[in-house]
């Protein structure tokens, strides 16, 4: 559905996006991460046409950007960061222009400005001057005219930011009923919601991709990860019979004052010793209490991959 | 098509809600009224030749305000001000092309400016009747004169809309255009006048006839003649300046 291959966008000297590679599948929920400047709203621009790519090539819903602008944009629902809109106008009237605009048919223009507004939750406010309403009515207007001509995908830039925690709420509620009929690719840096929306993440920074995974995929494969075992034994014989599985390092064994204790082991990426350790304990008749497998938060695993970027390419390299 | 029609409905609507046009249609009505009365009072005490009523009618101060200024305070917006609010992203990545937004902004001013001197035609009907002059005015030069003050402001409003294109701020783009509107006002003579004797050889003398905006009116609009070279020096203009705002939204892509 959207197709990136090895997009480079320069702005003179400054290179904004170098040589990122991604898909979004139909159906797909993907969160665009990134800390401020990793290049996210160049990408979205250059998806939705308004930039051209410097080199590399992106095709939307089998459209290629450059050859056939037109059919991109007529492919998609697009809400800009800020959500510049015409101020002077009133909320419907606005919708209505825009769903001319996108080509909407007259006969059927009427039916999907109400859906829009209905399903954006503006109806209340459709005679108003869009100048007059608050910023999260705005927010919902632009993501109005972004489903009002029923694209199959939707590019949303930041569509949270500038929202108190209700309106967020309700954004992010609405984006997960959104995304039942269009493919969405949506850019944030609140990584909570992103979580709790997106099938799928992308991790840009310096204008690169630094990791591409599902939630639950980027927390396995991060480092930050720990083992932890309380097992009715003393501290000697826990670390006998666990400190020799695979994957283990920075072991900590302690005693509680109740007869258990306690084994905390920080884990390889990837590795996964939970079976080995109970089947470990249960080999030497030692009850266990319980075996947990700690992740990282998104927060953590964010912080691991942009900063590990730094480490690998120092600031300045990649403006 | 169904682009620019849409722009031009979307624009024409914003001229109408906006203050601003309000203000330029009083001014613009309140200096025609006394200043054409003012005529044509004199015109009638000094007998002079009624044929003469149709430049005098367009050749007037409130005429340069609406040649000089209008045209360039009516487009200051056009695109600088979507510039300004970034809302040029939200038009320019909907299934739009950049001509088709640059000649349905254009068209929308080119109304307004002509639904603008509209009601100074009531005017001439109120001169004419019986209550004020009783006089027989004559109106074919006069329409034509209209004509020509509308292809002045088709050939400006296109490129105020060029400076509007140029910028993100408003009143450096109405200058800006307003610096051109004068230059063509008075550069042909200005020039004419630098050049002497050297003006009326080629290829002086083409260049500064098929320039000269006033001459044009006095001469041949405001004597009912509409010469196919002067629409095609307007029509022609306003088609090079909307072609370069064309190509001024576009260059975001060279970038």
């Amino acid at each position: 559905m959207i197709v990136v291959e090895d997009l480079v966008k320069r702005f003179g000297a400054v290179t904004a996006v170098a040589g990122v590679s991604f898909r979004v599948e139909v159906g797909e929920v993907v969160g665009f991460l990134g800390p401020n400047g990793a290049g996210k709203t160049t990408t979205l621009r250059v998806l939705t046409c308004f930039h051209p790519a410097t080199t590399g090539r992106a095709v939307v819903a089998g459209h290629d950007v450059v050859e056939d602008p037109i059919g991109v944009r007529r492919s998609v629902g697009y809400l800009p960061e800020n959500v510049p809109i015409y101020t002077d106008l009133r909320v419907e009237e606005y919708l209505h222009y825009r769903a001319r605009l996108k080509g909407v048919a007259r006969a059927r223009r009427k039916v999907l400005v109400e859906y829009a507004m209905e399903r954006c939750g503006v109806l209340e406010v459709r005679r108003k001057l869009i100048g007059h309403v608050s910023r999260g009515y705005r927010q919902r207007v632009g993501l109005a005219d972004a489903l009002v001509a029923r694209p199959p995908i939707l590019i949303l830039d930041e569509p949270t930011s500038g929202l108190d925690p209700n309106q967020r709420r309700r954004m992010k509620l609405l984006v997960r009923e959104l995304a039942e009929e269009h493919t969405i690719l949506f850019s944030s840096h609140i990584l909570s919601e992103v979580q709790d929306v997106s099938s799928r993440l992308l991790i840009l920074h310096h204008g690169r991709l630094c990791a591409d995974g599902t939630p639950q995929q980027l927390l396995e494969r991060a480092s930050g990860r720990r083992l932890d075992v309380q097992a009715h034994a003393p501290a000697e014989a826990l670390r006998a019979a666990l400190a020799g599985l695979p994957g283990l390092a920075d072991v900590a064994v302690d005693s509680a004052p109740d007869g258990c204790a306690r084994f905390s082991a920080a884990l390889a990426p990837g590795a996964d010793p939970r079976d080995a350790a109970a089947a470990a304990l249960a080999a030497r008749g030692i009850p266990l209490r319980e075996l947990k497998l700690t992740l990282p938060t998104l927060e953590q695993v964010f912080q691991q991959v942009t900063e590990g970027a730094d480490e690998r390419a120092p600031a300045g390299a990649v403006a | 098509m169904s682009t620019i029609l849409t722009t031009l409905a979307k624009e024409l609507m914003s001229y109408f809600f906006s203050p601003v046009a309000y203000v330029i249609a009083v001014l613009f009505y309140l200096f025609r009224g006394l200043e054409v009365h003012g005529q044509v009072r004199a015109m009638a005490a000094l007998g002079a030749d009624r044929d003469l009523f149709s430049t005098v009618y367009m050749i007037s101060p409130s005429s340069n305000f609406m040649v000089v200024l209008v045209p360039a305070i009516l487009t200051m917006r056009c695109f600088a001000e979507e510039r300004r609010s970034g809302s040029l992203e939200v038009l320019m990545t909907a299934p739009v092309r950049e001509r088709e937004v640059v000649l349905g902004k254009w068209l929308a001013a080119l109304v307004f400016f002509a639904v603008l001197w509209l009601p100074t035609l009531p005017l001439l009907l109120l001169l004419n009747s019986e209550f004020f002059l009783a006089q027989d005015l004559p109106y074919g030069p006069v329409l034509t004169g209209y004509l020509g003050l509308t292809l002045l402001g088709a050939f400006l409003l296109a490129v105020g809309c060029w400076t509007s294109s140029l910028t993100d701020n408003q009143l450096l783009a109405s200058l800006t255009a307003m610096l051109f509107n004068t230059a063509l006002l008075v550069g042909p003579d200005m020039l004419g006048q630098q050049l002497g004797a050297q003006a009326q050889e080629w290829p002086w003398h083409v260049l500064l006839d098929q320039t000269r905006v006033r001459d044009h009116l006095v001469s041949w609009f405001c004597r009912g003649l509409v010469d196919t070279a002067q629409l095609t020096f307007y029509l022609g203009g306003a088609v090079f300046f909307l072609f370069l705002t064309t190509k001024s939204l576009e260059a975001r892509r060279w970038r």
